[in-house]
């Protein structure tokens, strides 16, 4: 059997149907059976003529990122396409359309851009959208019909898509997308194939399991829910506006309640206000919201009130770059507030981490009563993968150290020193079990106290019950791939660059060079020993990842005291596996010489 | 040698890419653009019969790998389609709209093959082998001992009709006044190289018009070739060489002077200054002749590619205009032309 692995990039403009042909093309081939992980890149703008890019990795067995290189570029508009012919692969095909509208300027054309080593596909589609549906609209669909016809995708699945997709307007409209779609169909059956991409059967079904196709944020809801969720307070941000979308849909069904707050102090507050009347609440939001937020989380430190907070880092700082994605809140979300007010941070590296990741963090923040933040970014919020969901829900409905756990002879305590460090939680309106809260430093009553013993005691009793996060059952915290034992090169990472930091490590090894990399999910508290353990069996140590600062390396560093060697790129975009596989070879080179000294 | 200049070339075969080597030798600053209809880059067509017999794709038949382009600035726009030409302003019009412009134009577009018009209607159902994509739906069509009838049988298609035979398929030639084109030997000498043939294996058929070609039927060869006698020939693929017509749809209203291919002088220079042909596409003037005349082959175009690049740079060059070219009969008693020589 064949082993399929093709990535296809559609770049068009805002308005092409850029990411609706990538969204019928990425829920087609899943629906079909295969593996997809797929990322959007669009423009700032809501519509209007920037740039749009889809890409889709299709592959039999699982992979972990796209690949630095495209095998197939669709050209739905040359002046946005043409910047990124130079991704497209070795023998890799160009695909556009024959004929501009209007006459173009020397070089405004894709054909002039096509490189020696990439394959042309010049094609008809404007005259083809406009012959089969009576309009040029359809042309994005026309091209996806000719990649389908051409690679000999299964058409039945691209046919349900399509049917779903557009169903829900006009019937005409779904039979000229069929059209369309089949139109390009018989055009790319019949194109002689020149490149080598070839599409085998997809994997066997995973017993009992859910497969499904969802973004990192439909991850996160799908948790958030498992996890019961009972509230949800937000604000509208981008990237993570599209949670609080979903959940005003599905929130309301199960009995929840969500509201949308004036702003992020609000959401917080509201959040924690839920919280601490007993609910499962959450927010979610993104770098410049949780800069409004951090007031709030420190109340909910001081306070031991459970709260979750999603984060989907942007580029930053302030506004930023709204639809780029960057891993440059991390300082934020484990240090953002006022004094010392350690919480818990996880990060996932992928789609499936993400509805593990959210559905945990209730159980932690209930258990350990703290504010948990998730920290997601644009690219792990927006992006596709197909899953594998449990059978069954993995999520503890209840994790509360209730006040039954309290000492029934003696006034109830808030905030009573225990030997885990976790005080028995009441509720209001539990008989009997009034308390004070407050912002205030206080006593195992409540009541404010800023006497240094008492000071010093809630200090350690709130930094030392988060350390039982380490080890919360079900949920893998760290974890470490490739080879054994001492190697060259490690390559420590967080996050979405996870994907990429495994694909170079899989090239890096086939080239020889010993190595391995490990993932940190628990970001705050650092799992520190097994890092420390990952540092003495690797050579050098890297760390990828984009921020400008290397603000993981710092955490790193500051808790390990070992030297990392950095790889910071800010370009907005996700990090390029060839750039993390040319600094493993350049450690791995030096490790060598120093070795040979 | 003047300043800095644009050269297009228009044809992605051996004309072209030789002049383009030879502009690149001796200008390294001067910007070089090659178009071609095609979608591949420039490959070996003469050693295409390579895949009846070997495991091998279109890459194996590169002459050159793509690394070479871009090392040496050589621009390539494949898949493109050059309307017209416009002579006065230096520009040419490609079929998505866009614009060129040029300083020194070579046309190298080189020639389709030419169909007897009794078979026009006939088209779809005849195969060629000019191009990758074309030998390689022969190869697929023919049988292990399968049968082609080949009709006219110009040099080109002889050449390939004793590869077919050296892989032990069947060939049946309809031979026609075309056949030995771009010879014209007398009437015993045809008559005798007919013989050749034969005796290399083909089955020779002479004297009587293919008048259409049909579908074999079911449970039959796939074609069937209809003669003007009434004979049917039965075949697994029906392969048209009556020669080439020259690829000049384009060059109309270009302003420079056509008959049937562009005509040049022996410095191989069309009627505009600053547009000059090589190839298949052009008639070369020849003053022993008093004639416009054609030379293919290999060798030949290879040789004029070279010439119009060294005049497009400001040498005064002629093309060699008495190449051998003769056909004969060789030690093996097999027929043989310099046309089917190539490096």
């Amino acid at each position: 059997m064949n082993n399929t692995d093709f990535q296809i990039a559609i770049c068009g403009s805002a308005g092409d149907g850029t990411i609706a042909a990538g969204d019928v093309m990425k829920r087609a081939m899943a629906r079909a059976g295969f593996k997809v992980i797929a990322f959007d890149i669009y423009p700032p703008e809501i519509r209007g003529f920037g740039k749009c890019i889809a890409r889709i990795r299709v592959t039999t067995e699982q992979v972990y990122s796209l690949k630095h290189h495209s095998d197939i570029l669709v050209s739905l508009n040359d002046s946005h396409a043409i910047p990124h012919v130079p991704e497209v692969g070795r023998y890799g095909a160009v695909i556009y359309d024959q004929s501009a509208i209007a006459a173009v300027a020397e070089g405004e054309h894709i054909s002039g851009h096509v490189q020696p080593d990439h394959l042309p596909y010049s094609l008809p589609l404007r005259e083809i959208s406009e012959q089969t549906t009576g309009s040029a609209r359809s042309r994005n669909i026309v091209v996806l019909g000719y990649v389908a016809g051409l690679y000999d995708l299964p058409k039945d699945a691209f046919h349900d898509i399509i049917q779903e997709k557009f169903g829900r307007k006009a019937a005409s409209i779904v039979e000229s997308n069929i059209k369309a779609f089949e139109a390009g169909y018989a055009l790319g059956a019949d194109t002689f194939k020149l490149d080598f991409i070839q599409v085998g059967k997809p994997a066997d079904k995973v017993n009992g399991n859910q497969v499904v196709m969802m973004t990192g944020n439909a991850a996160v809801v799908r948790g958030s829910l498992d996890a019961g969720l009972d509230a949800y307070f937000g604000y509208p941000i981008t990237p993570a506006t599209s949670i609080m979308e979903m959940l005003a849909t599905e929130l309301p069904k199960r009995g929840g309640r969500l509201l949308q707050t004036e702003d992020e102090i609000a959401a917080l507050a509201a959040t924690v206000g839920a919280g601490y009347a007993g609910a499962r609440a959450a927010t979610a939001t993104s770098g410049p919201g949780l800069a409004l937020m951090v007031e709030m989380l420190g109340l909910g430190v001081m306070a031991e009130v459970p709260s979750v907070i999603f984060v989907s880092q942007r580029g930053g700082p302030s506004t930023g770059m709204p639809t780029k994605t960057e891993q440059s809140d991390l300082h934020l979300a484990v240090f953002g507030g006022a004094g010392d007010c350690q919480r818990i941070v996880m990060a996932p590296t992928n789609v499936e981490g993400a509805y593990r990741c959210a559905g945990k963090a209730f159980e932690m923040a209930e258990k350990y009563q703290t504010p948990v933040i998730v920290l997601l970014d644009l690219y792990l919020s927006n992006r596709y993968e197909t899953v594998i969901l449990p059978k069954v829900n993995p999520f503890e409905p209840d994790s509360s150290k209730g006040r039954s756990a309290s000492d029934p002879n003696k006034p109830y305590q808030r905030f009573a020193a225990t030997d885990d460090h976790i005080s028995p939680r009441a509720v209001p309106g539990e008989d009997g079990a009034i308390h004070t809260v407050t912002g205030l430093e206080h006593n195992e009553l409540g009541r404010p106290n800023d006497q240094p013993d008492n000071h010093v005691r809630m200090s350690d009793k709130r930094h030392l019950k988060l350390q039982q996060a380490l080890s919360h059952p079900g949920i893998t915290i760290h974890k470490r791939f490739g080879d054994e034992g001492p190697v060259d090169v490690g390559i420590l990472g967080w996050g979405s660059t996870f994907g990429e930091i495994l694909e170079a490590m899989f090239l890096a090894r086939e080239e020889g060079i010993r190595c391995s990399a490990m993932k940190a999910v628990m970001l705050s508290p650092l799992p520190v020993e097994p890092i420390k353990a990952f540092f003495d069996d690797c050579g050098a140590v890297l760390v990828p990842e984009l921020n400008y600062e290397g603000q993981f390396a710092n955490l790193v560093m500051s808790q390990i005291g070992r030297p990392v060697t950095r790889l910071n790129r800010v370009p907005g975009v996700p990090m390029k596996v060839s750039d993390i596989l040319d600094e493993i070879r350049m450690l791995a080179e030096r490790n060598r010489a120093v070795a040979a000294e | 040698m003047a300043a800095s200049q644009h050269y297009v070339i228009i044809g992605n075969g051996v004309a072209g890419n030789e002049a383009a080597s030879c502009l690149r030798a001796q200008d390294k600053d001067s910007r070089i653009t090659l178009i071609t209809a095609g979608r591949l880059l420039f490959y070996n067509r003469y050693e295409l019969p390579r895949i009846f017999h070997e495991e091998c794709d279109w890459r194996d038949f590169l002459v050159h790998e793509p690394e070479y382009y871009a090392d040496n600035h050589i621009d390539v726009r494949r898949n493109s389609f050059v309307t017209s030409v416009d002579s006065a302003g230096k520009t040419l019009t490609l079929a998505h709209k866009e614009s060129l412009a040029y300083d020194q134009l070579l046309v190298a577009s080189g020639g389709g093959s030419y169909l007897p018009e009794e078979l026009v209607e006939s088209r779809h159902l005849l195969d060629h082998f000019n191009t990758y994509r074309a030998a390689r739906k022969v190869e697929q069509s023919l049988p292990p001992g399968g049968r082609v009838v080949m009709l006219g049988g110009d040099v080109l298609g002889l050449d390939l009709a004793r590869n077919l035979v050296w892989e032990d398929y069947k060939v049946t030639l309809v031979a026609a006044d075309q056949t030995f084109w771009p010879h014209r030997p007398d009437e015993e000498t045809r008559a005798k190289f007919l013989k050749v043939l034969e005796d290399m294996g083909m089955e020779i058929i002479d004297g009587v018009r293919p008048i259409r070609v049909e579908e074999g039927g079911k449970g039959m060869s796939a074609r069937k070739v209809v003669l003007q006698d009434g004979r049917e020939l039965f075949a697994d693929v029906v392969m048209p060489f009556y020669g080439l017509s020259p690829s000049v749809d384009f060059m109309l209203g270009s302003g420079v002077d056509i008959e049937r291919g562009l005509l040049v002088n022996p410095q191989l220079r069309t009627t505009d200054s600053s547009i000059w042909a090589a190839g298949d596409v052009c008639q070369i003037w020849s003053a022993e002749e008093n004639s416009y005349r054609f030379y293919y082959g290999w060798k030949n175009v290879k040789h004029m590619g070279e010439i119009a690049a060294r005049n497009m740079m400001g040498e005064d060059v002629e093309v060699d205009t008495h190449p051998d070219e003769g056909l004969r009969v060789n030690d093996k008693g097999e027929l043989d032309s310099p046309f089917w020589e190539y490096d």
